[in-house]
């Protein structure tokens, strides 16, 4: 077979074209969805922070505990939301129009920042919260009898726990094998643009 | 430059490209319209400097290389048999198989073949790709002599 013909045959291939306006209607539900999924997350966070502030507020703990306790927490949630709007900030392309080669190292550098950012601020979350908690317990919990006190407290530290232990290593391996996975995809991509 | 005249010139364009990676009318089509949303997301950061060409191929082919991201989740998702044939059906045997050897190559030769068969020059394509001429032109020669071997061996003449 002569290969000239290959570019004929290529460009055989017809494919039905959207109308422009179409496409464009699509552009803006995009546009619209990002937006709302920001918005959300950053309203849980802002919600949750202004919730807090309102105990604050009303209840007036006497205890710098409980203060502590508050903020903490709500710079778990601060934490937790920051690092869910970087990973949404990443699947935007600021080197779309980069050649491959370059586009591949970048995407590599991306996926292997986000392996770090995961581990690390889902620790960090899981930390802050549990301390925020048992922090902020101490006041309420000063004014009930023994045995409620124990009963309140083994609760709470018996759910984050199985947080520690169970929840969050399960969502670790989860993210981490989808990236794993990808990262070598990247790297044996990259390989193939090693110049022979 | 407009939009709509970058989408009336190259969306057959980009298609085919999409198409030769994936070999997928249905998966084609998307990934085709999801380049033309990064194109309209980048035009304001467009530089005139830079060709025009070069800059919407490397948009699609670097969307092409993302599909590895979602790759899982449509891999699960298999047409039912029947509805594949009818989709293809149309369209010439030689035409399909060609696509589908080219979609059987590894990820940057299905790029760089797509682009030669477009017939864009392998100065460009050095650029799109980011590896020198000399070593886009070895490998275009390789891939033409496989997939020759391919057509002969399938009795396409």
């Amino acid at each position: 077979m002569d290969t000239s013909n290959f570019s004929e045959l290529w460009k055989g291939q017809k494919a039905e074209q959207p109308a422009a306006a179409d496409l464009l209607i699509k552009i803006n539900k995009f546009k619209k969805r990002n937006r709302l999924r920001i918005v959300l997350t950053n309203l849980t966070l802002i919600i949750t922070s202004v919730l807090m502030i309102l105990i604050w507020y009303f209840y007036q703990p006497e205890l710098v505990t409980t203060k502590i306790g508050i903020v903490l927490v709500i710079l778990a949630m601060g934490i937790f939301v920051y690092s869910l709007n970087q990973s949404l900030g990443a699947l935007k392309d600021t080197n779309a129009a980069s050649s491959n080669q370059e586009y591949l190292k970048n995407l590599l550098t991306i996926k292997e920042k986000q392996h770090y950012m995961q581990t690390t601020m889902l620790n960090l979350y899981f930390i802050l919260l549990s301390l925020g908690i048992a922090l902020y317990m101490i006041e309420p919990v000063s004014q009930m009898s023994f045995v409620w006190a124990v009963f309140a407290y083994g609760m709470t530290a018996l759910w984050l726990l199985f947080n520690w232990f169970y929840i969050r290593p399960r969502q670790m391996k989860n993210q981490q094998a989808k990236l794993n996975e990808m990262i070598t995809t990247v790297e044996n991509i990259q390989s193939q643009l090693k110049q022979d | 430059m407009k939009f709509e005249d970058i989408y009336q010139e190259y969306w057959q364009k980009i298609f085919r490209l999409c198409m030769g990676y994936v070999n997928d009318y249905a998966l084609a089509q998307d990934l085709a319209q999801e380049t033309f949303i990064i194109v309209w997301q980048q035009l304001p950061n467009f530089r005139n400097e830079a060709n025009i060409s070069t800059w919407v191929f490397r948009i699609a082919s670097n969307n092409c290389l993302r599909q590895i991201e979602k790759q899982k989740r449509f891999q699960k998702v298999e047409m039912p048999q029947q509805l594949m044939e009818e989709n293809t059906e149309s369209i010439e045997p030689k035409i399909q198989f060609l696509y589908k050897c080219i979609s059987e190559l590894n990820e940057i030769d299905r790029i760089i073949i797509s682009l030669e068969l477009e017939n864009i020059k392998q100065s460009e394509i050095a650029t799109i790709v980011g590896l020198s001429e000399a070593n886009i032109r070895v490998k275009i020669h390789r891939i033409k002599e496989k997939l020759t071997q391919k057509f002969k061996e399938n009795g396409h003449k």
